[in-house]
């Protein structure tokens, strides 16, 4: 899963590393592992994240690099529930360079194959055989590819390249070496799209045997190519009661083929749900390596700085440098539980958040229990069995009503 | 000091005309300042007036001068140039017997040469009419003079052509002042009696009166008493700007000086007040004295910040009294609006006075303000339950009564110069009939320049009509103006509705057949600041319940992030919390969650 880009002072010399809040992690706890491969071979305009434009010259110097950071975490982590590896463009590390990681997870790391989700982001324009049989032997049993659309006009309104032909290849090579796994990327709401070309993504995506789906409307993040196409009047934004439409168009159509939408842009069969992102949402902690990974631990959040050249060039035993550290701090902790665990469908626990609530800030609870009371009023939430969940109203302003809950524990 | 050889003038001049660089040229050539220290602009103590090119505060400077043998005290009493300081002009010219009237002999009589040469001739000064800037290549000495005797009568060949720059004229222009300025008048009893023209604050000294003897005299150690005041203080210190300051032991009528008497703080002052001595007092205050009428009114309230909640109402007091004292012309009172919290609303001369006193709170005092778009003051009349009549001012559209009740609404109306080039005249003529304004009358000034006078409301002169005139004239239009009656017109009370619930602060009296566009642009404004909400909120102007005029802010459908990953966590929680913090500075009224901003806009100046 990739993370955001960080804007870091250039050349400045890193003073803090991921082993500051590391420290007060007890070893063999933690039980999620993020990687993130920073090249790309062509910038999407929607996208925000870290990404290099291909330098195949710092692979090699890269993935030395990420080895170390990995011995450095490892004795952190428990047996390794999930391992995701986002971009970036993952599948654009060479094929041996991927054979190289697979044996450094696997010597540092306790990952099986039939207990470990191990998740890899793939460009269809990635994929070969080659590759995807060095994945599966790195113990990838897990693909999340990146369709977003099948419609060559909607790609290219997106920048994005790759030949939509090419996606069924992709399923059946992956399937070939044994990663039955596979979860499919759809963007929506992209300017001049149609609710019957979505429709028509939405089928193309079913037919392709997928057991999980996730369905973003278009969002433009600030300082994207998108973005400045759209301030310069470049095109039309789809209206926005065209994205609801969408938007729920998407839940009835996939609940045919017995998908749940168990995360406001996420979708997935029983038992199908991605437990690596879960365990973001539900605020378990996971390691996080490669330039620009975010990490939650014992209660911290941190940042490792994003610039190659900087996580290349500055170590301390082995960990990376990192930014924007927040100390722990339970009521903070409460906040991003109720901001995640809104957008699932399971919800919160209402009890617990209470809970947690009051011991953090003193007063909370009584707030909190008068917002949910006003938020139930309003049709935007229910509080049945004991858990906080968002009707289907209520998804549509999850960010206003999470800011609500939220600041009654600020 | 002989009476006779004690010479009290001032210098009025258009800003630009070069005053300040003249009296520093006097200065100079009376060896008072060497060239060496001779900075510009002596006279003008902060880095305000500096800027502006004004002066905000009169200082009293007293120089010696020898002249046919005899030594003169010359005692320049500097005055601020700007009709909104008109007070603070009249008290500074109730200290003189004479004036310097500048005039650039290049740009010619302006509309403010022409006010304040008024404000003079009302004082009964001697005038000197003083062409200045003759080493300009475009100088016109003999035209201008012209146009000072067209415009102010002063006869041409009275005027004295200088350059303050190079020092032309210079000694021609003091002998004037030695032989045509009078000298201070006979005192009329020796019972002392001394004006304050001015008082500051001084860090170390405490007050410092600014004075000018009339009767009698004073010296340190006299137990002094404040006539109108009726307190008591002991003189410490009396002293001359020469400029720099040099104490001496006593003082006699017709001299300028300052004085240092233990006085705390200037609220124990009040400018225009009559010093005399306790032990032998006199029986009356000196005539003249009147106190400030403020025109236009605005509010301040501290600047609330993202990470300070709510300025701090305590230090804007703080600031906001230590100007008071030190500008005897503005007033405040302790306000709550229901939009912005605690604030003050002051009122002012003038509105170039309103921005001089906003700078030097956010200056001088370091504060964040948020200013309300200026308002003027109204008289109301209202009827009450018995049907009797009474009257009252009103500033505020928000304290209007119910409007059933009032009977009739006066407004101030101005009297208003412009001067300007002939080929401004067509679209400058109707920018005055659009604002209301009533044509008087036409000079002539040169075969050039027009003088126009107009009656304008002052309520459309403190829109933008300054920036007008300077945007219809390429810059070169002068314009003055002065409050000369108030007087009844169809003004109506436009109340705007948020959600369908009035909102006061925003309301606004505003001439019926205006109401309509004034409405609908404050209405424009107020939907591009108001974030959609989960309904439809409507926005409504209306006069005494019927709607004028209407704008729609359309409900959000949907306010939920596509991607929320780890790494997504710390920036979205900041994202959302910066929402919450934003409606701590936000008003909510019928559910509709108004930010200050949208407050400030609609209260900006202007007509969008």
């Amino acid at each position: 899963m990739p993370d955001n880009t960080v804007s870091i002072p250039i050349r400045q010399r890193p003073t803090q590393f991921a082993g500051q809040p590391l420290a007060d992690c007890a070893p063999k706890t933690i039980n999620s592992l993020y990687l993130h491969i920073p090249f790309c071979a062509h910038k999407c305009h929607y996208c925000d994240f870290y990404s290099l434009v291909d330098r195949q010259d710092r692979q090699e110097a890269f993935l030395n690099r990420l080895i170390e950071e990995l011995r450095a975490v490892a004795p952190l982590a428990g047996p390794l529930d999930t391992v995701f590896v986002g971009g970036g463009t993952p599948t654009l590390l060479a094929t041996h360079l991927w054979g190289r990681l697979g044996a450094a997870l696997h010597q540092f790391f306790d990952i099986c194959d039939e207990t470990t989700e191990f998740t890899v982001e793939c460009n269809p324009e990635t994929a070969s055989e080659s590759l995807f049989h060095s994945l599966r032997h790195a113990g990838v049993n897990r693909l999340s590819v990146g369709m977003q659309s099948f419609n060559r006009t909607h790609l290219k309104t997106l920048e994005r390249e790759h030949n939509p032909e090419n996606v069924p290849r992709t399923f059946e090579q992956a399937r070939c070496v044994g990663i039955a796994n596979i979860s499919g990327d759809l963007i929506f709401a992209i300017p001049g799209q149609t609710l019957d070309d979505w429709d028509q993504d939405l089928d193309q995506a079913m037919s392709l045997g997928l057991n999980h789906l996730s369905a973003y409307n278009l969002t433009y993040e600030p300082a994207t190519a998108m973005t400045a196409r759209l301030e310069t009047g470049q095109f039309t934004p789809c209206p926005e009661e065209l994205e609801i439409e969408m938007f729920n168009h998407a839940a009835a159509r996939l609940a045919n083929d017995n998908f749940e939408r168990y995360e406001v842009s996420n979708y997935a069969q029983p038992g199908h749900a991605c437990r690596h992102n879960l365990a973001y949402w539900r605020q378990h902690d996971w390691l996080a390596c490669g330039p620009s990974a975010s990490g939650h631990a014992a209660g911290h959040r941190w940042k490792n700085i994003g610039r190659l050249d900087t996580y290349l060039n500055n170590t301390q035993n082995g960990f990376a440098p990192i930014t924007d550290h927040e100390e722990p701090d339970p009521a903070r902790a409460v906040r991003e539980s109720i901001m995640t665990g809104l957008r699932l469908a399971e919800g919160l626990d209402k009890s617990l958040v209470l809970l947690q609530s009051e011991n953090a800030l003193t007063g909370s609870a009584a707030r909190l229990e008068s917002e949910i009371r006003q938020a139930n009023e309003e049709g935007l939430l229910t509080d049945t069995q004991s858990r906080l969940v968002l009707t289907e109203r209520g998804i549509l302003f999850a960010d206003g009503l999470a800011g609500r809950l939220m600041t009654c524990v600020l | 000091m002989d009476r006779n050889l004690i010479r009290n003038f001032s210098i009025i001049a258009h800003i630009d005309h070069g005053k300040s660089t003249l009296a520093d040229r006097l200065l100079q050539a009376t060896k008072a300042v060497s060239d060496r220290e001779s900075k510009a602009q002596l006279l003008d103590s902060m880095d305000l007036e500096r800027e502006r090119g004004i002066t905000i505060k009169a200082s009293a400077v007293t120089v010696m001068h020898m002249h046919n043998g005899q030594n003169y005290m010359l005692n320049f009493i500097d005055t601020p140039g700007h009709v909104d300081f008109g007070y603070e002009v009249s008290r500074a010219l109730k200290a003189c017997e004479g004036a310097l009237l500048v005039v650039d002999a290049s740009q010619g009589v302006e509309a403010q040469t022409v006010v304040n040469a008024y404000l003079a001739v009302e004082q009964d000064l001697e005038m000197i009419p003083v062409l200045n800037k003759i080493d300009l290549p475009g100088a016109r000495p003999d035209e201008i003079a012209m146009e000072v005797e067209q415009v102010l009568g002063l006869p041409a060949e009275d005027c004295i052509s200088v350059s303050a720059k190079t020092g032309v004229g210079i000694p021609e222009l003091l002998d004037a002042i030695c032989e045509i300025l009078p000298p201070p008048s006979p005192p009329k009893s020796d019972k002392t009696r001394v004006l304050i023209f001015d008082a500051i604050y001084d860090d170390y000294r405490g007050v410092m009166l600014y004075c000018r003897v009339f009767d009698g005299r004073l010296k340190v150690g006299d137990k002094i008493r404040m006539m109108g005041m009726e307190r008591t203080f002991l003189v410490t210190e009396i002293g001359k700007n020469t400029p720099k300051p040099v104490k001496v032991k006593e003082v006699g009528p017709g001299e300028t000086c300052y004085v240092v008497a233990a006085i705390k703080t200037l609220g124990d002052v009040r400018i225009g007040d009559t010093i005399t001595l306790d032990n032998n007092p006199a029986d009356e205050l000196l005539a003249g004295y009147e106190p400030a009428k403020q025109m236009v009114f605005c509010d301040f309230y501290p600047a609330t910040t993202a990470d300070k909640k709510g300025g701090d109402i305590e230090e804007m007091r703080e600031a906001i009294e230590k100007l008071a004292i030190n500008d005897a012309s503005f007033t405040y009172q302790a306000v709550h609006s229901e939009a912005l919290g605690f604030g003050f609303r002051c009122g002012f001369l003038g509105l170039l006075h309103m921005d001089i006193i906003q700078e030097r709170l956010e200056r001088e005092f370091n504060l964040e303000l948020v200013q309300t778009a200026p308002t003027v003051s109204y008289e109301i009349v209202v009827r009450g339950k018995g049907g009797e009549l009474t009257e009252r001012e009103v500033h505020n559209p928000a304290d209007l009564p119910d409007m059933g009740s009032v009977v009739e609404i006066r407004e101030p109306i101005c009297k208003v110069e412009i001067m300007l080039a002939k080929e401004y005249i067509g679209d400058v003529m109707k920018l005055c009939l659009d604002r209301r304004g009533v044509y008087k009358s036409q000079v002539y000034v040169s075969d050039t320049r027009e003088m126009f006078n107009f009656e304008i409301p002052l309520a459309e002169l403190i829109y933008d009509f300054y920036d007008k005139l300077k945007g219809l004239t390429s810059g070169y239009g002068t314009m003055d103006y002065e409050v000369v009656r108030y007087q009844a017109d169809q003004l109506v009370k436009v109340d705007i509705l948020i959600n369908g619930e009035p909102v006061e602060a925003l309301s606004l009296i505003t001439h019926r057949e205006k109401s309509e566009a004034r409405g609908r642009v404050l209405l424009q404004r107020l939907r591009k600041q108001i974030d959609r909400h989960q309904f439809e909120i409507p926005l409504q102007a209306a006069i005494g319940g019927k709607i004028i005029a209407r704008e729609t802010i359309k409900a959000y459908r949907k306010d939920v992030t596509a991607k929320c990953y780890g790494g997504d966590v710390t920036r979205k929680r900041k994202l959302l919390e910066k929402q919450k913090k934003g409606k701590d500075r936000m008003k909510s009224i019928g559910s509709v969650n108004i930010p200050q901003e949208a407050f400030m806009s609609v209260l900006d100046v202007g007509e969008g």
